[in-house]
């Protein structure tokens, strides 16, 4: 069944595909810092209540001068002041959030008010939309400084993700320099996160983020082949490696029979164990996690849509040897049609063109003795308003050649 | 929607009352207060303590149930997130070709900041696009494969300095025409175009003269020209600029003209349009901005956002045949064509599309489309199809030719 080949009809809820990270991601950063709140609170319960405890019991067998009691009790309160400090901190940062998230919500919600796709507003909507896209490109690609500049201009900073991308560029720069040791402290910090994805995907994420940066270290240890550091080495592995012995048996075996290689090997596997390029892998791997763990589409928003928007608007026209009679640059009655504008021309050259059931043509097409068809209202239109042609003469906009009237033949297009 | 929103509202509400640290500072005041009996009283110390006991404890349980009930909020709020984007995954990564493409995304988006105006963050953009090009290479730290690091160096690729300075000159332009409404600089560069914009059947330079004669009329000032004003000025203007115009507006200049009698009572006569148009100033400035782009190649409104837009339209469409195929385990037949058809508003369609009405299918530089002596097109392929190379009858009319007739028409 054909459907419309037209449509100006939005449904505001479908339309929202692209935004769900636009709310979910301050969803998971607020629950982040509830679980810190949760785990600093936790922490205090567990001190403070047997402290409390143990100086009741002292003080009733009169085994503490009162002087330990008040000292005892002064560092609980030292230590609740403390608790309730971080407390007010993280409350600040959860007000940010929200404010963000309330804001984001605005945005979406206007969009259930505009009543069509043709209507100014939608316009004005979908506008802030592509320049959300482009500082999320921006962001992913690690122009940070282009980004924070065009969300300040455009005065979108609630509804892009500054902090949450330059922090994760940061890390993923650093251990592209080969260092580990802001992404080991991510770990640390979202240990119990990272337990529950892994545990929810472990048959597709073959890789566990942790285990791969503390294989990194051990090899780092070895490549320097000194041999008094290997015990270091292999403390290390019993350390942090041997924790993760189900799962990762294989490589905790391939990583002692590194112990027996130089780093000029050219044995597989240990040869790619100490290849550079395992920096760069890792670094794919801290963003693919960190992306995953915040809910964060793989790729970036503007390529989801491009790819989706070129397909539809492409035709097989706009790739054509042959220069378009309805739309090219040559004349005033056609506007050039963006796939076939400069920009996009070469990106959308290996995408999928339009499916189309129904011709699409003006209602009063002729065809000129060159074979090229135009409306012929248009057509008469256009010639009138060019200054050198004759009455009764028409000229072709797109190769300039001059035909008389009479020449023009109906064409009929089903 | 409106679930998120109530959730979250009350999420923000639960938040505003700060239970949890009102609950802490209790405690702390407890504690404190506790020591302060003891500090006063060494010798009560077992009983105060005994007798704080319980209340600290109950304290910290209603911090936790404090917690407890943000816990419940958040969960609600992402129960309302997940229903409001339920069954809407994003798109599967399996074919993403853009990604491999990342350096014409990056020419598109700094082209895009261009034509908006953006020049500053344009700048910034392209120095932080050369300074991950040209960054010390580690080794295979970028993803730079040897055929797209030989486009990267193509001088093509990035948005030049000319296309930088045309982009300026344009906004120069716009912005005399719409903050000082001052027509000059955009006629002075209509002018230098002239031949091309006439050959284009463009209006432009008239349109833009007009404007001028009209804001002249309504009693605008040029700083050089003291003396005349009003009408006169708008007179005198047409006197020194129209001649050229009257090979061709010959009809728009005796209007304009004939509009001067009416002067006393423009809002009544049959220029009353013309005089007061509100829209006139941001319709010159529209077709400004087009013909000024189409000179340069360039579609008037940025291809990216037609085509960000186009796709978050198209998305839906796209998901729900994703899931469907993924249910039937159909597999996608036409290789280079979207499977399915895509509505699109009217004003997304640029190029004629011509469907052969035989073979349902669009034509293509392989398969062009061919129109028969009667006047009905059909594709190539149809078309030798049906003859099978001797005279056959048209489809759609009684009208036999011969295939040698037909012809490749162009859409």
């Amino acid at each position: 069944m054909a459907a419309e080949l037209t449509s100006t009809k939005l449904n505001a809820e479908n339309h929202l595909l692209l935004d769900q990270p636009l709310l979910k991601l301050p969803y998971e950063l607020s629950r982040r810092n509830f679980k810190s709140v949760q785990r600093l609170v936790e922490r205090e319960k567990d001190y403070t209540l047997p402290a409390l405890k143990d100086a009741a019991n002292a003080s009733l067998a009169n085994t503490q001068t009162p002087d330990q009691t008040i000292a005892a009790l002064d560092a609980m309160i030292s230590r609740m002041q403390g608790l309730k400090r971080k407390m007010e901190g993280l409350h600040q940062e959860e007000k940010k959030i929200h404010d963000q998230s309330r804001k984001r919500i605005h945005h979406l919600e206007s969009l259930h008010h505009i009543p069509s796709l043709a209507d100014v507003k939608y316009d004005q909507w979908s506008r802030v939309r592509l320049d959300r896209l482009i500082v999320d490109h921006m962001l992913r690609s690690g122009y940070t400084e282009s980004a924070q500049q065009l969300a300040k201009e455009k005065d979108i900073e609630d509804l892009v993700d500054l902090n949450v991308f330059v922090q994760c560029q940061r890390i993923a720069e650093s251990l592209r320099r080969g260092e580990t040791k802001d992404a080991l402290q991510w770990c640390s910090e979202n240990k119990a996160a990272l337990k529950r994805s892994q545990v929810k995907t472990n048959c597709c994420t073959q890789y566990n983020l942790e285990f791969e940066l503390r294989l990194q270290q051990y090899i780092e240890i070895i490549r320097t082949g000194d041999r008094t550091k290997y015990v270091d080495a292999m403390n290390h592995a019993k350390k942090y490696l041997t924790p993760y012995i189900d799962t990762q048996s294989a490589e905790i075996h391939r990583a002692a029979g590194l112990l027996a290689f130089p780093r000029d090997t050219r044995a597989e596997p240990y040869k790619s164990l100490y290849a550079p390029e395992r920096w760069s892998r890792l670094s794919e791997l801290f963003v693919r996690t960190h992306h995953e763990l915040l809910s964060l589409p793989s790729r970036p928003l503007l390529h989801i849509a491009l790819s989706a928007g070129l397909s539809a608007l492409k035709t097989p026209a706009c790739h054509s040897a042959y220069t378009s009679s309805s739309s090219n640059s040559l004349s005033t009655t056609t506007s050039v049609c963006p796939i076939c504008s400069t920009e996009l021309n070469e990106l959308s050259r290996s995408l999928p063109y339009a499916h189309h059931t129904k011709s699409y043509v003006e209602n009063d097409p002729i065809v000129l003795p060159n074979g090229r068809v135009y409306g012929q209202h248009r057509l008469l239109e256009m010639s009138k308003k060019v200054g050198c042609v004759e009455a009764g003469k028409v000229k072709d906009p797109t190769t300039g050649e001059v035909f008389a009237e009479s020449e023009m033949k109906k064409v009929y297009i089903m | 929607m409106d679930l998120v929103q109530k959730e979250h509202e009350r999420l923000s509400k639960r938040l505003k009352a700060n239970q949890g640290i009102k609950n802490v500072q209790s405690t702390i005041d407890l504690l404190q207060s506790a020591r302060d009996a003891i500090a006063a009283d060494p010798s009560q110390a077992s009983i105060t303590l005994a007798k704080l006991q319980n209340p600290v404890k109950s304290s910290f349980d209603s911090i936790n149930d404090s917690l407890k009930e943000t816990h419940s909020g958040l969960n609600k709020y992402s129960k309302s997130l997940d229903k409001l984007f339920k069954d809407r995954p994003l798109p599967s990564t399996e074919h993403d070709v853009l990604s491999s493409h990342e350096n014409l995304i990056n020419r598109a988006i700094a082209m895009h900041l261009l034509r908006e105006g953006q020049f500053s963050v344009a700048s910034t953009f392209l120095a932080e696009m050369t300074e991950k090009k040209t960054g010390i290479p580690e080794p295979g730290s970028e993803s730079i494969s040897p055929e797209n690091a030989a486009t990267l160096l193509n001088p093509e690729e990035v948005p030049s300095n000319e296309v930088r300075k045309q982009f300026a000159t344009m906004y120069y332009i716009l912005h005399e025409l719409q903050e000082n409404s001052n027509l000059l600089p955009a006629i002075q560069w209509s002018r230098d175009n002239k031949e091309i914009l006439q050959a284009r059947g463009s209006n432009l330079e008239f349109e833009l003269c007009r404007l001028q004669f009209v804001w002249l009329f309504h009693g605008g000032q040029i700083s050089q020209t003291p003396v005349a004003s009003g009408r006169q000025a708008a007179l005198e203007y047409a006197r020194r600029e129209f001649h050229v115009f009257l090979p061709r507006y010959l009809r728009e200049v005796q209007q304009l003209m004939g509009a001067m009698a009416f002067c006393p009572n423009l809002q009544d006569s049959p220029y009353q349009n013309i005089f007061n148009n509100p829209s006139a100033w941001a319709d010159v400035a529209q077709s400004f901005t087009r013909e000024f782009c189409s000179l340069l190649g360039l579609s008037a409104d940025s291809p990216l956002y037609i085509a960000a837009t186009a796709g978050a339209i198209a998305l839906p469409t796209l998901l729900k045949l994703q899931t469907i195929m993924k249910a039937k385990r159909t597999e996608w037949t036409s290789q280079n064509e979207l499977p399915v058809e895509i509505p699109l508003p009217p004003s997304y369609l640029f190029h004629s599309i011509f469907v052969c009405p035989v073979s349902k299918e669009q034509t293509t530089d392989e398969n062009p489309p061919m129109m028969m002596p009667c006047g009905h097109v059909i594709a190539e392929e149809s078309l030798k199809r049906l003859c099978k190379g001797s005279r056959f009858k048209c489809p759609y009319c009684p009208s036999e030719s011969h295939p040698r007739e037909a012809r490749k028409v162009f859409l």
